[in-house]
């Protein structure tokens, strides 16, 4: 049985390692493709990427880099990306995590900080000095008066949707506002986004459909 | 078996030492056994307070360190006929001579003798702070209508709430002068109670005889009329199970012709 099978698609070409083979046997066939392939190719000189593809079998990182190191052998070729059908339970439960909208209704009293994956709806109560730290959205309905800190550390398409007229500060990202300082409206349809000049800037909720236009479709509006 | 109290407050000076003192003495004159521990290592207060300086040989370092049997270190308060006692703080060591772990073998060997055992927390969240807070079963959180010990209240709630203690912390409203509430110059104690999310255990109104009567080793309640002592005394009441209203602001106020004369002629 054969447990290296390249393929020709339209995006170029794929080779699949068959998932019940044994590495071994998959790294040998691997070695005597690229050999013939090699041989074959010697007439013109345009370099090959090819996509690598495991089925139901989840690579690590030592086959992985056996794998590369008999590509390397020919610098005819290339490997643009290894993918699999599977992922690990870990991951998959991280990936969950950081797409939803986590419902929290914590109180955070001073000096603490509460740290979510993803979105969150918040209808705690977020006290002077405490801090709610999103990767993802902030979406607030509890009483808001310490720091929220959205798409942290990097994400600067993330938003704050609710009334943060009483908070400390608000952060997007590395871009930080005082809130005293700005004429911050008491409204909870106040959205703070980082605008294109990568400052803070304050909507109204009816303008998420025209900064964050992504978001507004993932969130069901049309 | 009694319970383990720490009375704590993140912030100084709000009044952890003079209610400790004050409230052990109440439950003492109510008829329960207490014994006081100090654990601001270092500054030692609380047998000032209670009159009982001159009478420390041996510490609560002395116990940990087994230099002293714990018998031998309880101060004996003569005027509560075996109802309060007091372990001392030492004064020429720090707060990490104790660790956590010898905190709470001392208090469990206490327990089962007294009716309550009251431990006097540091200012701070440090060691002091981590070793009270380790023997206690139940934490009481003073603070002072000030926005700054109120934001402490609420940093050192949030560490009791980790802690995992067997019951919720519990809140003093502590100094609260009238005149300034009910001109709503100062937070009021619904403000303080709703933003902390505790339960209120009990308000104590701002009086200078406190600080007269603790310069005389004398803790305040025992003027069963003064209205400082009120409050410590319906604490006690609370605390041992019994429903008392709380202390009305007004009517404090409207108490007396001499006490509202005072109040108008302190507002000057």
């Amino acid at each position: 049985m054969q447990s290296v099978v390249l393929k020709g698609h339209q995006d170029g070409y794929v080779i699949n390692l068959k998932a019940d083979a044994k590495f071994v046997d998959i790294l040998r066939e691997l070695t005597e493709l690229f050999e013939q392939l090699q041989q074959d190719k010697k007439m013109d000189s345009e370099p090959l990427s090819f996509n690598i593809t495991t089925g139901m079998r989840l690579l690590d990182a030592t086959e992985k880099q056996k794998i590369e190191e008999i590509v390397s052998r020919y610098p005819l070729f290339s490997i643009h990306k290894i993918t699999s059908e599977v992922m690990r339970v870990q991951d998959a439960l991280e990936m969950i995590e950081s797409k939803s909208i986590h419902l929290n209704a914590n109180t955070i009293r001073n000096g603490q900080v509460e740290h979510v994956k993803g979105d969150v709806l918040f209808i705690g109560n977020l006290h002077q000095g405490g801090m709610l730290r999103a990767t993802g959205n902030v979406f607030l309905l509890g009483r808001c008066e310490g720091i929220v800190h959205a798409g942290y550390p990097s994400n600067a398409e993330a938003i704050i949707v609710g009334n943060v007229h009483a908070a400390q500060q608000v952060r997007i990202a590395d871009a930080v506002a005082i809130v005293a300082q700005e004429q911050v409206a008491d409204d909870e349809g106040t959205v703070v986004y980082v605008n294109d000049l990568h400052v803070l800037d304050y909507t109204k909720h009816t303008e998420v459909k025209t900064i964050r236009p992504k978001l507004f479709a993932r969130m069901g509006g049309y | 078996m009694g319970k383990a109290i720490v009375v704590t407050s993140g912030k100084g000076g709000v009044g952890k030492t003079t209610t400790t003192a004050n409230l052990g003495t109440a439950l003492a004159l109510s008829g329960a056994k207490v014994c006081l521990l100090d654990l601001d290592i270092g500054l030692r207060n609380l047998d000032v307070i209670l009159g009982l300086d001159n009478r420390i040989i041996y510490d609560i370092v002395d116990v940990a360190k087994g230099r002293a049997k714990l018998h031998q270190a309880l101060i004996k308060d003569k005027r509560f006929e075996d109802k309060l006692f007091l372990l001392p703080a030492a004064q020429n060591a720090d707060k990490s001579a104790l660790a956590p772990e010898e905190v709470q073998k001392i208090v469990a060997e206490l327990k089962p003798d007294f009716d309550y055992v009251l431990l006097d927390c540091p200012a701070g969240i440090e060691q002091g702070f981590v070793n009270a807070v380790a023997g206690a079963d139940q934490a009481i959180v003073v603070s002072t209508p000030e926005i700054s010990a109120v934001r402490d209240a609420d940093r050192v709630i949030g560490l009791l709430e980790k802690q995992s203690l067997s019951e919720a912390p519990q809140l003093i409203i502590n100094r609260i002068r009238t005149h300034m509430m009910n001109d709503g110059q100062a937070m009021d104690i619904d403000e303080i109670t709703r933003h902390l999310s505790i339960k209120l255990l009990g308000i104590v109104f701002d009086d200078d005889q406190v600080i007269s009567t603790s310069n005389k080793g004398e803790p305040i309640v025992l003027d069963e009329h003064n209205p400082a002592a009120q409050g410590y005394r319906n604490i006690a009441r609370r605390l041992q199970g019994e429903t008392v209203p709380l202390m009305n602001l007004e009517s404090f106020e409207k108490q007396g012709f001499f006490s509202r004369l005072k109040n108008w002629f302190g507002k000057k």
